[in-house]
């Protein structure tokens, strides 16, 4: 006998199918990002969540956090059977440190479909690469006609009291100071000196990236070190700044997503990384946020391009992180920056 | 009756004296650039915040500039207190959420305020470049300055507020009585008002005192990335290098000085006013 309960969800169940709804919603269960919120946490909800997430019957669901919070809470629950995320977004620093504490899935072509599209260079096997910038020399167009070519030009003289660092990006200034000293990402050592020096030639600090926007703004500095992306944001922002790519080389930065072990659902994990890399999300993170994509066929409008891409010979110059190095010496490097450089 | 400070007691156990029991579980462990925490039971953290002299430094930054700002505070508030407690008017509920105003705007939205008016191209510097007073811009952002007069804006309405309090319960006939045998008006301040506002002035410094000394927001942002305090440095540890343990026992520290300074000042002042 058919009860009136069973009778009614079989007729709703007749009625989604012809209709052509989303019957996978079930299938594809709540996924938990665990992200950082602003504008980057805004952009995965309208470019990835709702139009590639949801059509497939996924709920998407932002543990919004810093970065740290996030480190400390994978770390904290990797004990435990079930995490409370499916997905972690964290930069590629991060999550090398995360990841020796065994906590991520290994992430091959089974399950991200669209891993063969990635750049090799940015590949990881812990991670997807989601989006990318390089760290390059920003500079005020009204004020510098002759650009500095190199990280080694900024200590330059003639720029004294005009090149303004954010201190947030501690380790990034160290590691500009290390490769203009003849050093690189696995060999700090050569920051020390150079950084005492740039210390003799004023070189301003600002608390955030923020604030040293303005200082650029108001041509307090006129010079700084930075991701190329912020750079494009803020000349999107109407400040008069140009880039130089260090001869040098550019340190990379790639904001990275990560299935963790114990993620309460793995298949809705991994298909939100597919779905990080798809193509056309890739763009729009390009256009709003100026991270260059990290998959092979995104390609950018020209114009675009132009602003935040790297050109084939400047992405030779492109240095990956010694992650191992660079965790290891992490005390150090915060050490000095706050013990010698700024006191 | 004793029951009824129970809940409160309660409340305070689990909030206060449960984490602070964690957090110096965690200021005996170790470091590790990779796990973050190695469980250990060691003295390293502490002996390493004592007797490292960039710490060392930062403690006498902070008692330094918490002890001058409770000063200023005091002498600012001093007058405003007398004039709030001594008032009759029916506006005086008025004056004291006025008082009470500056308290409902949160730390940071404050600073970012001042740092509005103190920046380089900021209120105060454009006004002065228009009047021609400066023929540059002056530097208050991030400056020793710029950080008492924030510190100062946030703490001066409690130190207000526990002063009037105090003030309003002396007699106003003890005044009177003082002026009626010749003394003058600085002559009963430092003779009967100050002596008598006593128990003000100590509860009001002790609050202030405690508050700029754990102060983070204003330092932080209006003192800038070179001007150092216990608890922006304690943040440092904790989330710029991850390294929980040392954090923590730069924590323990600021409080075992911050302790000691109030008990200190408590017992000092108790011990005055107990003799006369």
């Amino acid at each position: 006998m058919i009860s009136r309960r069973h009778f009614l969800s079989a007729s709703a169940g007749v009625a989604a199918l012809a209709s052509g709804m989303p019957t996978a919603r079930a299938e594809g269960g709540q996924v938990v990002v665990g992200t950082w919120g602003g504008d980057y946490g805004q952009l995965l909800s309208d470019i990835i969540d709702k139009p590639i997430m949801a059509p497939k019957g996924f709920e998407i669901v932002q543990d919004v956090a810093n970065a740290d919070p996030r480190k400390t809470k994978l770390l904290a629950e990797r004990q435990s059977r079930r995490g409370s995320m499916d997905v972690s977004c964290l930069s590629d620093n991060d999550a090398y440190i995360v990841s020796q504490s065994d906590v991520f899935e290994k992430i091959d072509a089974a399950q991200v479909k669209r891993l063969d599209k990635v750049f090799p260079e940015l590949k990881s096997d812990i991670a997807i690469p989601h989006i990318y910038s390089a760290q390059v020399i920003l500079y005020n167009t009204n004020q510098v006609k002759t650009p500095p070519q190199s990280f080694a030009d900024l200590w330059d003289p003639k720029w004294r009291g005009k090149i303004g660092l954010a201190d947030i990006l501690y380790p990034n200034n160290t590691l500009a100071a290390a490769l203009a000293g003849g050093g690189g990402v696995s060999n700090l050592d050569p920051a020390e000196k150079k950084l005492m020096e740039w210390r003799s030639l004023d070189v301003k600090i600002y608390p955030s990236n923020e604030a040293l926007a303005a200082a650029l703004k108001s041509e307090e500095v006129w010079l700084t070190t930075m991701w190329l992306a912020r750079g494009f944001m803020w000349k999107k922002s109407g400040i008069p700044l140009a880039h130089v790519v260090p001869k040098e080389g550019t340190p990379a930065i790639v904001f990275q997503a990560s299935v963790p072990k114990n993620a309460k659902n793995k298949a809705g994990g991994f298909a939100y990384l597919d779905a990080m890399l798809d193509a056309k999300a890739q763009g729009g993170f390009a256009d709003k946020m100026g991270y260059v994509p990290t998959v092979t066929d995104a390609p950018l409008p020209e114009d675009l391009a132009k602003q935040v891409s790297l050109t084939e010979a400047e992405r030779a110059r492109l240095l990956k992180p010694d992650y191992a190095y660079a965790a290891g010496r992490s005390q150090r490097t915060l050490d000095f920056w706050n013990k010698e450089f700024k006191a | 009756m004793a029951l009824l400070v129970v809940p409160a007691c309660l409340l305070v156990l689990a909030l206060l004296i449960g984490p602070m029991i964690l957090m110096f579980r965690i200021s005996l462990n170790q470091f590790s650039p990779t796990q973050l925490m190695v469980q250990a039971l060691s003295p390293d953290n502490y002996i390493k915040a004592a007797t490292d002299p960039y710490y060392q430094q930062i403690i006498l930054a902070t008692l330094g500039i918490a002890l001058l700002c409770t000063l200023l505070t005091l002498i600012l508030a001093f007058p405003a207190a007398y004039w709030l407690g001594r008032m009759e008017s029916r506006w005086k509920s008025l004056v004291v959420i006025a008082t009470l105003f500056p308290l409902l705007v949160g730390n940071v939205v404050r600073s970012a305020g001042w740092m509005a008016l103190f920046a380089r191209d900021g209120l105060v510097n454009t006004s002065l470049l228009k009047l021609g007073v400066i023929s540059a811009p002056l530097e208050i952002m991030y400056t020793t300055k710029a950080v008492i007069i924030g510190i100062i804006a946030v703490v001066l309405p409690y130190m207000i507020l526990t002063l009037s309090a105090v003030i309003e319960s002396i007699p106003r006939d003890l005044e009177y009585a003082a002026a009626n045998l010749g003394a003058s008006g600085a002559r009963v301040f430092w003779r009967v008002i100050l002596p008598l506002s006593g128990p003000g002035v100590a509860a009001g410094s002790i609050l202030v005192f405690v508050l700029c000394m754990n102060t983070y927001a204003t330092a932080v942002l209006l003192g800038g990335p070179r001007f150092k305090m216990m608890a922006p440095a304690v943040y440092d540890q904790f989330v710029r290098g991850n390294n929980w343990p040392m954090g923590a026992a730069l924590a323990f520290m600021l409080l075992a000085v911050t302790m000691a300074f109030t008990v200190f000042g408590s017992v000092a002042f108790a011990r005055k006013y107990r003799t006369g």
